[in-house]
């Protein structure tokens, strides 16, 4: 039976979708013809208004691009603004930094766990996940005052200690999570539906992810294993020990078992920053006015390569920033990858790829 | 760093070039390097398709306050170091030529900065807004001045 | 007489007793998930607080869509399954059965279906339709073995009174026993019945948001979902009365507690259900119905004939 063409509107809004994205999806029966996408639709001009603060006030402003990665945007843009001062920001602000960029990255991944389950119809593993954040969001919360927001960082440090009360809690807290996350990774790894439901979905070929530039965890998945913490560390990851995981088949399975995966890693580095963090100050003073000069930095989110670029004219406010979010790239290839499935794996692909769309329209 | 990679990739594009590139700077391990823009889908080409790992991070454009006669398009390549390419386009008539053919992914960025800035893109259709609203009707918005 | 009658109808076993069921029924239901996964879940009283907040709510209508038929489908329903009801005997209570009274029932009982199929096409949005074409395509998957599972209680019965073949339970015992294929296939065909998960694909919140009930709100979503509770208990009666009946237990008050029993554990069964399992794609449905669940039926049903021979 040939079924007339239709088009399924997926957006603004959306009960598939996290943040506000135009989908015009056309299907026939229950198979998807193509797509059309349009982004714009939180976009406020993060670029623009960048150019019209101070470094002070724009890291308060970075923050603010996204709710889920808020933290490794501001150490990407407080990273430039201490290389473009020359400054020699101490050790032990370098490891804090990272153990929340770490902590963050297994919140992003057990969020979108829950939501990849909700939407294939497993409600009860989207509910455990999140109860399962609640403990990473309780130590976020302990470190910094603010479960998802943590302003941690500012030009020279951060603003945070961990005293000897924290660590032991971030300790037990981590171990605690180590355990529920142990056997619920076990639980997805080895359930049935949803690997009938992922496997051979979507494939993304080494191919398309260089001539794309997707980066992250859904480059790790087809093979490419890129990684900006090892690629181009910041400090002090050069100095930690960790796995790089890659899948090479490139599906929905795959990359849900890579992020599955990363998850246990972050949780091991997490416990090693603890154990060799240096003891010394966390802070160190900037200045106000930044020395001309541009500087890139590349940082690791939970979603792969963010790129910053930044240029300073020696006054107190930046000349140019550029930000580039890692769900760029994957969007531009989104609407070919939908092009090849069936309706009924629309929330499968969509809530696969991980998109932060606040991240990729600033 | 590794001296050899840098020193050969601009030998490469000096040759590719024929002379014609510059070395703007290398600091903060970052190489940037100046070409004309009639020079830019060759050395984008030989860039793409001699290394295997390349990878496109993004494209900015930036406007110098100092020098105002002239808009600057960098070009972001990563493969184990960082390597811009900087090409001056003329601030009252800026095009470029597009790298979509070479590049799919520089679909986005050509057409945030032709929305943005206002430069024209040569070898490829149209570029509908991306992050503006459709009916948007005003000059690129990181071009307009705010009046103090 | 008439006194009689109406509160047969309004109160026992007819509106009130069905209403007050349907609630406790969505209460259990939505309790029993909420433990599975580790939340508290809802006071006992949740479902008549929602139902009345819902009666309260706007009632919008779409565009181009036809206000009568609209207002008239979860009417139709709710009158379908309320003398669905009426007829499907409760613990020994069962004084309005005639012959043929099981076709009656099932086919009253498939009314809702429609009506949902129908609601979607009327409703005119895109989600709506798309909910109401793959219901219709479900209704054809399990339907099939759902009746094939249900006839195997007549056969062995020899007749298609429900009342009789609760007295061969009397001399033969639970059929549950004599055909346990059955009485899984029946479950399953209830879940698909009630568009439950792993079944629930017509209303798939991640894909066309709510289905053909997309477009409904106030009293007439009020409406639909009494139906669907409704439906869910008047199935667990019928399933009982055809597989698990003990009614032949001289004490009215312990077969009711029997009973109240039985119902109980097909509420913690389907919930489980719904819990455990992903939902199933359409096509998966449909792979699932004709090519497992209609030849276990019909092997079931060719081992109950035998057995009658």
């Amino acid at each position: 039976m040939i079924m007339e063409k239709i088009t399924i509107p997926i957006g603004p809004q959306h009960p598939l979708l996290k943040e506000p994205l135009s989908l015009r999806i056309s299907v026939s029966g229950e198979r998807v013809l193509g797509g059309e996408l349009r982004l714009g639709y939180v976009h406020r001009g993060i670029e623009k208004l960048a150019v019209s603060r101070n470094y002070t006030q724009n890291v308060h402003l970075i923050e603010r691009i996204c709710g889920i990665c808020s933290h490794v945007h501001t150490t990407a843009f407080c990273t430039a603004v201490e290389r473009l001062l020359n400054l020699e920001v101490p050790a032990r602000a370098h490891y804090i930094r990272a153990l929340l960029c770490e902590l963050e990255r297994i919140h992003s991944h057990l969020l979108w766990a829950g939501i990849l389950s909700k939407h294939i119809g497993l409600d009860t593993i989207f509910m455990h996940t999140w109860h399962d954040r609640e403990l990473v969001l309780d130590i976020m919360e302990e470190l910094s005052g603010g479960r998802v927001s943590h302003a941690v960082n500012k030009i020279g440090g951060v603003r945070i200690d961990l005293d000897i009360g924290h660590a032991e809690l971030i300790k037990k807290n981590i171990s605690k999570l180590h355990d529920e996350v142990e056997k619920l990774l076990e639980i997805i790894m080895h359930d049935s539906t949803i690997k009938a439901r992922t496997q051979g979905v979507a494939i993304i070929t080494p191919e398309e992810v260089k001539q794309y530039g997707i980066v992250g965890p859904i480059a790790r998945a087809s093979g490419v294993a890129v990684d900006f913490r090892s690629d181009d560390p910041l400090p002090p990851y050069d100095r930690l020990n960790f796995k790089i995981i890659t899948q090479p088949e490139g599906d929905a399975w795959a990359r849900t078992v890579v992020r599955i995966q990363e998850v246990h890693e972050s949780m091991k580095l997490c416990e090693q920053i603890l154990k060799v963090i240096p003891d010394g100050p966390v802070e160190v003073r900037a200045r106000r006015s930044v020395p001309t000069g541009r500087v890139i930095v590349r940082a690791e989110a939970p979603r792969g390569e963010l790129f910053y670029y930044l240029r300073s004219d020696g006054t107190n406010q930046p000349a140019r920033l550029k930000i580039r979010t890692p769900s760029l790239p994957v969007l531009e290839i989104l609407t070919k990858k939908l092009s090849e499935i069936q309706v009924a794996d629309i929330p499968v692909v969509l809530a696969g790829v991980d998109l932060c769309i606040a991240c990729a329209d600033r | 760093m590794n001296e050899l990679t840098i020193d050969k990739i601009i030998s490469d594009i000096n040759s590719l070039t024929k002379g014609a590139c510059q070395l703007v700077e290398y600091i903060n391990d970052e190489l940037v390097i100046e070409i004309p823009s009639s020079q830019l889908c060759k050395t984008i080409e030989f860039l793409v398709q001699g290394h295997e790992s390349i990878h496109l991070s993004t494209i900015t454009i930036d406007i110098d306050n100092s020098a105002p006669d002239y808009i600057h398009a960098l070009y972001h390549f990563w493969e184990n170091i960082s390597c811009s390419l900087l090409v001056k386009l003329d601030t009252k008539n800026p095009e470029l030529d597009s790298i979509i053919s070479l590049i799919p992914g520089a679909d986005f960025y050509e057409r945030e900065a032709a929305e943005m800035y206002g430069i024209r893109f040569a070898n490829r259709e149209s570029t509908p807004a991306l992050l503006l609203p459709d009916d948007y009707k005003g000059a690129p918005p990181m071009l307009i001045k705010k009046e103090k | 007489m008439i006194l009689q009658t109406l509160s047969f109808i309004l109160v026992f076993p007819g509106l009130l007793f069905q209403v007050m069921c349907g609630w406790a029924f969505e209460w259990l239901d939505r309790k029993l998930l909420a433990r599975f996964q580790r939340r508290i879940g809802p006071p006992w009283y949740q479902p008549l607080a929602d139902w009345i907040k819902l009666i309260s709510k706007e009632d919008i209508l779409t565009h181009g869509s036809n206000a009568f038929i609209l207002a008239a489908l979860p009417i139709i329903s709710l009158a379908s399954v309320l003398t669905a009801g009426i007829y499907v005997p409760v613990a020994q209570f069962n004084r309005f059965g005639f012959e043929g009274d099981l076709f009656v029932i099932l086919f009253l009982l498939s009314v809702p279906t429609l009506a949902y199929y129908l609601a979607g096409i009327a409703s005119i949005g895109i989600y709506s339709i798309l909910g109401g074409s793959r219901s219709l395509l479900q209704y054809f998957s399990y339907e099939v073995p759902f009746l094939l599972a249900l006839s195997g209680p007549a056969i062995l019965a020899e007749s298609w009174s429900i009342q009789d073949i609760i007295a061969s339970q009397v001399d033969m015992g639970p059929f549950s026993l004599f055909q346990p294929l059955g009485f899984l296939l029946a479950i399953v065909g209830l879940i698909g019945k009630l568009k439950r998960d792993p079944l629930d694909i017509p209303s798939a919140k991640s894909e066309i948001v709510a289905g053909p009930l997309t477009e409904f709100s106030g009293i007439k979503l009020a409406f639909w979902r009494l139906t669907m509770n409704i439906q869910a208990v008047v199935g667990i009666f019928l399933i009982i009365n055809l597989f698990l009946s003990w009614s032949f237990l001289p004490s009215l008050i312990i077969s009711s507690l029997i009973f109240f029993v039985e119902c109980i554990l097909l509420t913690v069964i389907l919930s489980m259900a719904s819990a455990i399992f992903a939902r199933l794609r359409i096509d998966q449905v449909a792979g699932l119905g004709w090519r497992i669940l209609v030849p276990l039926a019909s092997l079931q049903l060719i081992a109950v004939v035998l057995m009658g021979i």
